[in-house]
């Protein structure tokens, strides 16, 4: 067959022609039984109707802790709203009266607004306004009143540095994110901003008909309507009763209480104190009250277990102690003598113990905390091997918890002191500095948590993390959320053994003796970090039980005094929860017999600006 | 003067007339669309027109430039497309749609809208050597590389609704340089055997009406058990490849099917679409009169959704009267694909009518919700400054075939 043949092609022509002619047809039949059949109808909506599209708000997942108690959960609110197109000046003024706004700034957001959507003016408007604007919405045309819902929290619950709180979208947060809609509430710190968009839900669409006044005349097609989806629901970690424990132990202090489980990674209590009322923030954010929090000058807002980062203290010690190990550069056996001060070049380094150790192995250095054996230690492994280490073991960067805002802290190297001091502008006494965990380095109290429970597992660790699953409402699945495991790649684990078992002897005799729980083998490390801001700040890290670990703590209290004194009973009485549900009574201790490590400056020289903790101004939220 | 009545007579006033009447609709429902946004307002009208004007002249431009160059160009022009596509996969912009731009200085071009022509050309030139049969493996494999290629890249954008325009294209020029039936029986209906393969009933009966074309189909024994187990293979592959797609990609696929269910407002969008032309009546409310579109009730009124605009203010005979003309168009440009001499031209003409044929379909069943909102403007009416001069090319050619249509 000549496929190029012209009768063929016309055949085939004829065939296209009339495919085009057909569909043609159906073209021009669609807008006959539109605009002719149903013409008289849709002029009907068009001129005294409009269709109008209302988005149904889901409800915001809740949050449960590891017991399924409920931590945060909904209540109904009210906003009140205008509708641009259908809204008068008069009701403006009105409006802008009632609630004390300035006229300028409603017409600002009305005019920057889509013509039909409501903007929101006033959220969580109080029960006697809500009566009155309701009865008044005829006078008042394009107001519309609106179910929203703020947050709820059952009596007992506050911890506002882990769950947040949630507010208004901004425009910034509108463009990374586009499927923000304005006037969307959304989550601005903690789980709130974290789990978001787990937490938000789908938003459910309803098609009415309005007049031109916009009041509702009914459904346009209940078959086009779209129920809202309820966010997830999130189930912590967090064991609530001992969360709850925590905060009372650190009520009237400036610090923070970690701990993890080191089986998991999940967070079994995480404090920050001073923290404000979580109640404050539930519904709508009060410019005055975010202002007062905001000027507070103990940071309520600041989330100091994983935002703030402080030096370490005598705690790193023992990171100090894995790399000199791990190189071989010592064994345990390795003796100095501690004379109670250690003289380098001009400057004096002192021990806390002001008539000196004596003879100490590596051991002993480790319990009894000797600044003097750390700092030859320290000279003797060299910069670049300690910030090898601890990178290794997790320092100077973000443990990637499910937080929003963590601080990686601060690991200096020889880059970085080259950087700020000018290269030779550095001395060993940086470094002798470093080995005792003073000086420009800084970690999170999460850091040394974290730290902590490398230490009980001996190498392996998991990441931080406060949920443990999701239910997701539109599979009707719970999500389970894979633990993340990391190794310390390059420390043995007999260089784990003997600091763990310095550690061992930390609480046994040693620095930490407060911190001991009766009947648990634990291990832990007290600090005692010197800072240009005043006192001291009190360290204590600590895993139970020593053979089979369970959780690991850190404790931190801002400027208190030592390590030993402040921070390890707190520890102690936090474990005696975790362990036996109740604080065990301790016999009567006599003052002079404390054999704990007091504050004693480590070097006493010029106080430089760099040793100073990160500024607390990092606002969280508002980055 | 005589050789001014030469060059008259060389224009082709029945493509170009309906073009320029098309133009002119499309430049005042524009300005009846976006006169009353103040800011942007003239901004939209006159970028239109300037892109008109540039459109005419385009249209005069090529006509008469040799024809031989435009055969000569084909490949290259195909080659710089592809190249431009995957250039912009890299350094593209991305637009409010789907679709990406390459920016050049201040003007911004969207490669795919040019990929159009150059595809059409290329495969226009490689179907009409003498002697190439189609139904031969080899040459019906590198038909389907040319379209694919560009079908891909676009599709990754992701442009979807674009890149559909260049599958739309496979069948017309295949069917035009004389594939058989029985290929495009083999073709065809694996597709609606993925869409019934869903609902078991549905499947069975079309498995049943498969088999009898089977059998009274006149090939070899074994091609026709391979077509049948072929079936029987999409269909019961599709499930299971369905199933294994995640959550949001058959989310996605879902959505583009069943725009309704879109919470994101395409429903929102046909529903005032509608409500826009069904208010238009016969008459229509006149222009600038249509308060559907003029209060923003509708989206996108200036580009997707222009045909709506037109329906409101026009009515169903200004409608009507916009219908005739593209029907005229399209059934004109096909009566020429029968007048060329050359094969080139022919087929190029096939695949120019099947680009603007699905162009307008598509769009205009989607205003009146017979369609899935894609995205897909309107030939010479939507907004738009890169599909317009594509169109006012596309047609240039035509009408350069059209005064060469002698030319074997």
């Amino acid at each position: 067959m000549n496929y190029w043949d012209r009768s063929f092609r016309t055949k085939r022509l004829i065939i296209f022609s009339s495919f085009i002619i057909f569909s043609f047809t159906i073209l021009v039949l669609g807008f006959f039984n539109l605009q002719v059949l149903q013409g008289e109808y849709y002029l009907q909506l068009s001129l005294h109707n409009v269709i109008r599209q209302v988005k149904l708000n889901p409800v915001r997942g809740l949050i449960y802790d590891s017991k399924n108690n409920l931590l945060v959960d909904n209540r109904p609110a009210f906003s009140a709203a205008l509708i641009p197109a259908h809204t008068t000046k008069e009701t403006v003024k009105k409006i802008a009266d009632y609630f004390n706004i300035p006229v300028k700034n409603i017409t600002y957001r009305l005019r920057s607004a889509p013509r039909f959507r409501p903007v929101i003016i006033a959220r969580d408007i109080e029960k006697k306004k809500l009566i009155y604007l309701a009865e008044n919405q005829y006078f008042l045309p394009g107001l519309d009143i609106i179910l929203d819902s703020k947050r709820y929290y059952p009596k007992d619950v506050n911890s506002p540095h882990i769950f947040g709180y949630i507010g208004e979208v901004n425009q910034k947060e509108q463009e990374r994110d586009p499927r923000y809609e304005l006037g969307d509430m959304i989550g601005k710190a903690g789980l709130e901003r974290y789990y978001d968009t787990d937490l938000r839900g789908t938003k459910g669409i309803r098609y009415i008909r309005v007049d031109a006044s916009g009041k509702e005349l009914g459904d346009f097609n209940p078959q086009l309507n779209e129920p809202p989806i309820h966010g997830s629901d999130l189930y912590l970690t967090l064991d609530y009763d001992l969360q709850k424990f925590a905060e009372s132990l650190m009520e009237d202090k400036r610090g923070s209480l970690v701990a993890i489980d080191v089986r998991s990674g999940g967070i079994l209590a995480m404090v920050s104190n001073p923290d404000y009322d979580i109640r404050l923030l539930s519904g709508k954010i009060d410019p005055e009250i975010w202002r007062t929090l905001l000027q507070d000058e103990s940071h309520p807002l600041y989330g100091r277990s994983i935002q703030s980062a402080y030096p370490p203290g005598s705690t790193y010690k023992i990171v100090t102690a894995i790399a000199a190990l791990q190189d071989e550069i010592i064994t345990p056996a390795w003796e100095a003598y501690c004379p109670g001060y250690f003289r380098l070049g001009r400057r004096i380094i002192r021990c806390w113990k002001l008539d000196g150790h004596g003879w100490l192995d590596l051991y002993g250095a480790i319990k009894n905390s000797c600044n003097v054996y750390f700092s030859k230690l320290g000279l003797k492994i060299g910069l670049k091997t300690w910030s090898k280490y601890s990178k290794l073991l997790g320092f100077g960067k973000r443990t990637g918890i499910d937080l929003p805002n963590e601080n990686p802290g601060l690991i200096p190297t020889i880059e970085y002191f080259n950087k700020i001091y000018g290269e030779n502008g550095w001395t060993k006494g940086n470094l002798a500095n470093l080995a005792i965990g003073q000086g420009e380095l800084l970690t999170t109290p999460l850091q040394i948590a974290q730290f902590a429970m490398i230490l009980a597992n001996r190498g392996l660790y998991h990441r931080p993390h406060l949920v443990d699953h999701i239910y997701n409402y539109q599979t009707q699945k719970t999500i389970y959320f894979p633990v993340q495991s990391k190794y310390v790649v390059g420390v043995s684990s007999e260089v784990f053994d003997v600091v763990r078992e310095g550690m061992h002897q930390v609480v046994n005799g040693g620095t930490g003796w407060l911190g001991k729980v009766p009947g648990i083998d634990m291990a832990g490390k007290t600090g005692t970090a010197q800072n240009p801001h005043g006192d001291p700040h009190a360290w204590f890290m600590a895993f139970a039980p020593y053979y089979h670990p369970e959780v690991a703590i850190a404790v931190m209290v801002e400027n208190a005094g030592s390590g030993g004194g402040v921070a390890a009973p707190i520890g102690r009485k936090f474990l005696e929860m975790y362990f036996y549900h109740k604080l065990i009574p301790r016999p009567v201790i006599k003052k002079d017999s404390l054999q704990v490590e007091p504050a004693i400056n480590p070097i006493q020289s010029v106080p430089l600006d760099s040793l100073s903790p990160l500024p607390i101004l990092n606002q969280p939220g508002t980055e | 003067m005589y050789r001014f009545q030469n060059i008259f007579k060389q224009i082709d006033f029945a493509l170009l007339l309906p073009v320029i009447f098309l133009i002119i609709t499309g430049l005042f429902t524009v300005y009846s669309a976006t006169h009353i946004t103040q800011a942007s307002s003239q901004n939209y009208f006159s970028r239109q027109l300037f892109y008109a004007v540039i459109g005419v002249v385009l249209i005069f431009a090529v006509t008469f430039v040799p024809y031989k160059v435009i055969f000569d160009l084909s490949y290259l022009l195909y080659g710089i497309s592809l190249l431009l596509l995957i250039l912009v996969l890299f350094i593209g912009i991305r637009g409010y749609g789907a679709e990406r731009w390459l920016s050049l200085g201040t003007v911004k071009i969207q490669p795919s809208e040019f990929a159009k022509i150059t595809t059409v050309l290329a495969v226009a030139r490689y179907l009409s050597r003498n002697r190439r049969n189609i139904n031969h493996i080899s040459h019906l494999t590198v038909v389907f590389l040319m379209i694919l290629i560009p079908f891909i890249l676009i599709a990754k954008q992701p442009d979807l609704g674009t890149s559909l325009v260049f599958l739309a294209l496979i069948i017309p020029m295949l069917y035009f340089a004389g594939i058989s039936w029985f290929v495009l029986f083999v073709l065809v209906p694996p597709v609606i055997t993925m869409v019934v393969s869903f609902n078991l009933y549905a499947y069975m009966g079309w498995i049943l009406i498969i088999t009898i074309i089977l059998i009274f189909a006149r090939q070899k024994l074994y091609l026709k058990i391979l077509v049948f187990l072929q079936h029987i293979l999409v269909g019961s592959l599709m499930p299971v490849l369905w199933n294994s797609l995640r959550d949001y990609q058959k989310q996605r696929i879902l959505t583009f099917l069943q725009p309704e269910k879109d919470p994101r407002g395409a429903g929102y969008q046909i529903i005032q679409s509608k409500v826009a032309i069904g208010s238009g009546g016969v008459w229509g409310k006149g222009y600038l009169q249509g308060s559907q579109s003029q209060l923003n009730f509708l989206p996108a009124h200036h580009t997707d959704f222009i045909f709506s605009v037109l329906g409101e203010e026009r009515g169903f005979i200004g409608i009507f009267i916009v219908l005739t003309a593209f029907l005229f168009l399209f059934l004109y440009m096909l009566y020429l694909s029968n007048q060329v001499k050359s094969s080139f031209s022919r087929l190029a003409l096939i695949g120019f009518t099947t680009i603007l044929f699905f162009h307008t379909l598509v769009n205009i069943s989607m205003t009146i919700g017979l369609a899935p909102v894609t995205g897909l403007p309107l030939p010479f009416l939507s907004y738009g400054g890169s599909f317009l001069l594509t169109s006012c090319l596309l047609i240039g050619i035509s009408m350069n075939f059209s005064r060469n249509r002698f030319q074997p």
